[in-house]
């Protein structure tokens, strides 16, 4: 059963374009993307961003010309781009945060040691 | 998991399919470049405790991409399952060094409050000292009324020439102030800073931003939220005296402190 389902699928194999059509993983992608833009994160500062958005946009371009194994490829990429952009952003922030906590700590000091 | 259900096809694709890309080295560097990603976030324990989740999938589809390195023709799909597994150890990696700082803010933040009431004590005390605290408390903030709501005055004795550091001298009024602001919960202000006229405007303009800037900062080091404080510089602009005298001069040199109202509407900036 098993070989004559393989033969027969191996039959109907004609091109890389054999794959489901991967809406889901498009609609999945497009949610991290919208997710980290909403955070704040810009492509202008952030790599990352820019490569999810441009692998987005040719997903959807493959997903049109009914590449379907590459649209997938592309998509998943991308959402996982789009996560560490996201990542990337907040860690900048905490960043900045520890650093204003350390700046007016050290102001604090310095007020305290002028008294 | 998009791909988990793929897998069976993709094998498949990819035994039928034979020569649709040959094996490349780039393939197996790829992997390897993986391997030592997840190799680093499966070994931190902090990693780990931030990211579990992460460093699983990092974990499975480097798992994906050995397998499928075995199988002729697939090196793009290990590059790709490749690529993933690092994604998800870096992602891994950065929301580790996320709590890390989450934790260590908390930390500075207690720090900061101690240092604060600490701070907050030496200058009452030294207040205390210096004159009759009592007495200075029972007159009101040397403000005045004016179109642009109550206005308080920080006089150019305050501040060295040119500097924009507060003097000492400052202390019993910015305690007021912080007292007044504590007391009004609502209110809000805007410190402005101007200068006289000696001088290039674009410097004055800078020295008036970062004087008012300078009280600002005691102000919130005095434990005043900075999301109620504005600061604003307007250097030679809107004196309050004529710059040919030198007393005039001094009069222009000057912080002033713009009270919201009760409900902390602050008027305009000019």
């Amino acid at each position: 059963m098993n070989r004559f389902l393989f033969v027969l699928l191996a039959l109907g194999l004609t091109a890389c374009a054999s794959d489901p059509a991967p809406n889901e993983q498009l609609r999945l992608t497009e949610q991290a993307l919208t997710q980290a833009k909403a955070l704040g994160v810009d492509g202008e500062q952030s790599e990352s961003l820019r490569l999810a958005e441009d692998k987005f946009v040719r997903a959807q371009a493959a997903l049109q010309d009914g590449q379907n194994k590459e649209a997938r490829l592309l998509a998943e990429q991308a959402e996982l781009d789009a996560r560490l952009a996201e990542a990337e952003h907040l860690n900048g922030k905490g960043r900045e945060q520890l650093a204003e906590l350390n700046h007016r700590i050290s102001r604090l000091r310095q007020q305290l040691g002028a008294m | 998991m998009g791909g988990s259900k793929a897998i069976p096809s993709l094998l498949l694709a990819s035994v039928v399919l034979g020569g649709c890309a040959a094996h490349q080295p780039a393939s197996e560097q790829a992997l390897e470049a993986a391997r030592v990603s997840f190799q680093a976030v499966k070994e931190d324990p902090n990693v780990l405790r931030a990211a579990p989740k992460d460093v699983i999938r990092a974990g499975e589809s480097l798992g994906r991409a050995e397998r499928l390195s075995s199988y002729w023709g697939s090196a793009e799909d290990v590059r790709h399952y490749a690529y993933l597994s690092q994604r998800y150890a870096e992602i891994a990696r950065q929301h580790s060094e996320i709590s890390l700082n989450q934790e260590r803010a908390a930390k500075l933040e207690l720090e900061r409050q101690r240092l604060l009431l600490t701070l907050r004590e030496a200058k009452l005390l030294s207040v205390q000292q210096h004159s009759g605290w009592l007495e200075e408390q029972m007159v009101s903030l040397a403000t005045s009324e004016t179109e642009r709501g109550l206005v308080m005055t920080l006089g150019d004795m305050l501040f060295d020439a040119g500097r924009a550091e507060l003097q000492p001298a400052a202390n019993r009024t910015v305690l007021k102030l912080v007292q007044f602001l504590q007391i009004n919960p609502q209110r809000r202000v805007r410190i402005e800073g101007y200068t006289d006229n000696t001088g290039s405007a674009e410097e004055n303009l800078e020295l008036s931003r970062a004087r008012a800037q300078a009280v600002a900062d005691l102000l919130v080091d005095l434990g005043v939220d900075p999301k109620r404080i504005q600061v604003v510089g307007y250097g030679i602009d809107f004196p309050v005296a004529e710059n040919a005298s030198a007393r005039g001069r001094a009069q222009n040199r000057r912080v002033e402190i713009v009270f919201s109202d009760e409900r902390g509407q602050l008027g305009a900036e000019r």
